[in-house]
């Protein structure tokens, strides 16, 4: 599976049980991105794109909204983790499910937001490797950064 | 006869002049119609006429009644705050803020409450939206002295200088300039690492989804110091009841590395004890240039870290955190 996650400058992703931000066209990105393939997230995240009904028909992406939707991805699907509490919870009772993590797309706001809740998924460079790097504007963000992970071969979490 | 009418009447008209006079000399401040600056948000004397002239009329059910309380609502003492632990802000009252019910408003406004009798500002309110939102890049607002003001570099400060012009409400949310009513002394943590990420998240969110966000900012003083131990902040987003925009937490206006004398604002680098040293963490502190994370001996990840190619080291957690950095969870 693919993970997909939006953070600041510290790695924060949430605050007080809310996203720590939003933009239209980050998630028109993130479509494009998965394009063909299913993408999975729970029913918080699933709001944000039951917004952008044209979006999903511009760039066709089946998205799946269930509470524990990283024990139903398959190999080749993406997973839209706005808090990693649940996942982390999952991979403790199921350690396997950190090695089905095969790719990492990072959105990276580049501002400092307040959060309580940070991404602790660990891009070590000697089982990680940077595969593509991109910025654009967002709608309401100046420069939004999109960084592309892969799991180098015969590495494991 | 009928003079005697007349005179009757010009009596009655004079004894109900004098009562209404006395009156409302007499009535509690509070109590008050919104005529003065600290009651309406779209008075002349706030500096911000134009914005939003109507809006008093637009959206404000029952008008001057429902006014927000300001002195009831955010009403908060020193004592109820945490010591300053090395974290920017601390989360007061479960993050909910003491907006009410009839304080939602989809009308923006913004109200600059008056000095106190020192000088010292005392609280700022604004119901953010688009339209309050900055069109142009900020002006200078160095002419404004706040209480405390002085002008002192430290090297280990960001910026170099150790005091900011901190806006109560961001110019980012407001626009608002060189407004007295707007501006304490902060140190440039508190404006940076401790104002700004919540600003950045308001600002975004309003931007984003065009909602409004109540927003208010009130300095909290030790007695009669100039300047205050921290701010208070508290938002709330209008249109989605706090579904996207909800806290209120207390930012400390400390700066690590500096003591400060908050009566007057004078200032001098900490002297570092004896005892201070001998708590100090045996062996460097590693960051991750990429993540701006540290880890600390004995911490999960502190010895993967020896390899990287995004090793920092730093001599003291204190040099990461000015550095930006934040301590591993783990």
């Amino acid at each position: 599976m693919i993970i997909i996650a939006c953070i600041d400058d510290h790695n924060g992703m949430m605050f007080h049980k809310r996203r720590q931000s939003q933009d239209r066209l980050l998630r028109e990105d993130m479509l494009r991105q998965c394009a063909g393939k299913k993408l999975y997230m729970n029913a918080y995240s699933h709001s944000l794109f039951l917004k952008d009904a044209s979006l999903t028909r511009e760039a066709p992406t089946e998205i799946i909204a269930a509470e524990d939707f990283f024990l139903l991805a398959g190999e080749e699907d993406f997973c839209f983790l706005e808090t990693m509490n649940g996942f982390l919870a999952a991979a403790e009772a199921t350690p396997s499910l950190l090695e089905q993590v095969q790719g990492v797309i990072l959105y990276r706001w580049n501002r400092t937001y307040p959060a309580d809740t940070y991404f602790s998924f660990d891009l070590a460079e000697d089982r990680w490797i940077l595969t593509k790097q991109k910025e654009f504007a967002g709608s309401s963000h100046e420069r939004i950064t999109r960084e592309t992970y892969q799991r180098k071969k015969g590495s494991l979490s | 006869m009928k003079r005697n009418k007349k005179f009757w009447s010009a009596l009655l008209l004079l004894l109900c002049c004098l009562a209404f006079a006395i009156y409302t000399r007499l009535m509690p401040e509070d109590a008050k119609a919104p005529t003065g600056a600290n009651d309406t948000p779209f008075s002349d004397e706030t500096g911000q006429t134009g914005k939003n002239e109507d809006a008093d009329s637009l959206n404000r059910p029952g008008g001057a009644s429902t006014l927000p309380n300001q002195t009831n609502a955010s009403s908060l003492s020193l004592e109820d705050i945490p010591a300053y632990t090395g974290e920017p802000y601390v989360i007061l009252q479960d993050n909910l803020p003491a907006f009410t019910e009839e304080d939602l408003t989809e009308a923006s406004f913004e109200i600059y409450n008056d000095l106190d009798h020192l000088g010292r500002c005392t609280s700022a309110y604004a119901n953010v939206g688009i339209d309050l939102m900055p069109t142009e890049k900020r002006g200078s607002i160095s002419q404004v002295k706040p209480t405390g003001w002085q002008s002192t570099t430290y090297d280990i400060v960001d910026g170099k200088y150790l005091y900011n012009r901190c806006h109560l409400i961001g110019y980012q949310l407001s626009g608002e300039n060189a407004n007295e009513r707007n501006l304490i002394t902060g140190t440039r943590y508190l404006n940076i690492e401790g104002m700004l990420p919540f600003e950045n998240m308001v600002a975004d969110y309003v931007k984003e989804t065009e909602n409004h966000v109540l927003y208010r900012v009130t300095p909290i003083f030790e007695e009669n110091n100039l300047v205050a131990s921290g701010v208070q902040i508290e938002a709330y987003s209008v249109e989605d009841k706090g579904e996207g925009i909800c806290f209120h937490v207390f930012a400390y206006n400390v700066q690590p590395g500096i003591t400060i004398d908050y009566s007057t604002g004078r200032s001098s680098l900490t002297q570092t004890k004896d005892s201070d040293s001998e708590q100090t963490i045996e062996g460097e502190i590693r960051g991750n240039s990429r993540s701006k994370i540290y880890h600390c001996p004995g911490q999960a990840a502190y010895e993967d870290m020896a390899e990287s190619k995004n090793l920092v080291i730093f001599e003291t957690e204190q040099d990461a955190i000015d550095a930006g950095y934040r301590r591993a969870h783990k």
